[in-house]
């Protein structure tokens, strides 16, 4: 069985800075994302899966409809396996439901025009992403115990946290402590991967223009983030 | 330096006690109070936390809609 930790905006500099010794495994190291003309997270998955730079189809469908890409599994590499199991990953098995509830949380901050506003649309935007990762952890761990030949478990939350609370350090440490805890679970072959890391404005995190990968079986380099498929492919 | 009293559960200072002798600790008030001044000096030394800034919520903003976040 192959594992895939797809964790968005999975900041190199954390990873060492906190020492998540699981997430970095025995070889890690940054993705090249720079063919791409800005780190979007619905283009760098769908170009992972792909194994393909999909910046051109995505961005046709606009901003809006692009967070509704659904990718046919045959346009993907999953398809080479015979039972995978892909929990939330955007462009094939997102949870638009939840995910658009989670960008209109931070549409409403931005458009709050008090401080006392602003903190609880916070703590509400907070909330909302904590417990859908307690959820996808949940069911993440059930299904490493299933019979499946290749999972991913798709983790938005230090992307979504990030966005509002990365100068909260206390709070991205909890994050990756319990992301590296995540990884320190797994008992087969697995591969970390970011789309994008995150990179500090104030009490705010932006996307930054490199991702994150880790293995225990091969040093990758500076792989693009479309290698990924052929890498993969390869492993089974 | 003066000493003041704390309370902590019985069962802790058992526990400590029990532990006493692989630390090299004289005393559970000892062991205490270097535990304590461990957690305090982690606490202090992590890097002061950021505060809002009109000005970072503007430009974060403006990055937010361009990755397509917001309209």
């Amino acid at each position: 069985m192959i594992t895939v930790l797809a964790i968005d905006a999975l900041e190199y500099t954390l990873v060492e800075k906190f020492d998540c010794n699981n997430l970095k495994q025995k070889y890690y190291g940054k993705t090249n994302i720079s063919e791409f003309s800005e780190p979007r997270t619905m283009v760098l998955w769908s170009s992972f899966m792909t194994g393909k730079n999909m910046e051109k189809e995505i961005l046709a469908k606009g901003d809006k409809d692009m967070w509704n890409t659904k990718l046919d599994i045959k346009d993907t590499f999953f398809d080479q396996f015979e039972n995978p199991k892909i929990i939330d990953l955007p462009g094939f098995s997102y949870i638009t439901d939840q995910h658009d509830q989670e960008r209109k949380l931070l549409k409403e901050f931005f458009d709050a025009q008090s401080e006392e506003e602003k903190g609880q649309v916070r703590v509400d935007y907070n909330n909302l992403a904590f417990e859908h990762h307690r959820k996808i952890k949940e069911e993440f761990i059930d299904v490493l115990e299933a019979d499946h030949d290749f999972i991913l478990g798709y983790f938005s939350v230090a992307d979504v946290i990030g966005h509002l609370n990365f100068g909260n350090r206390t709070m991205m440490k909890m994050i990756y402590k319990d992301l590296d805890e995540i990884a320190g679970s797994m008992k087969n072959q697995f591969i970390v991967l970011s789309d994008h890391g995150m990179e500090q404005i104030g009490i705010f995190g932006d996307h930054s223009n490199y991702g994150f990968w880790s293995t225990d079986f091969k040093d990758l380099g500076n792989p693009g983030i479309t290698d990924f498929a052929k890498i993969i492919k390869e492993m089974r | 330096m003066e000493y003041g009293e704390i309370k902590i559960p019985k069962q802790m200072i058992s526990k400590i006690e029990a532990r006493l002798e692989e630390t090299g600790f004289e005393s559970v008030d000892k062991y205490v109070t270097f535990v304590l001044e461990e957690v305090i000096k982690e606490v202090e030394d992590e890097e002061p936390e950021e505060v809002f800034s009109e000005e970072d919520e503007e430009k974060v903003k403006g990055r937010l809609r361009a990755l397509g976040y917001l309209d």
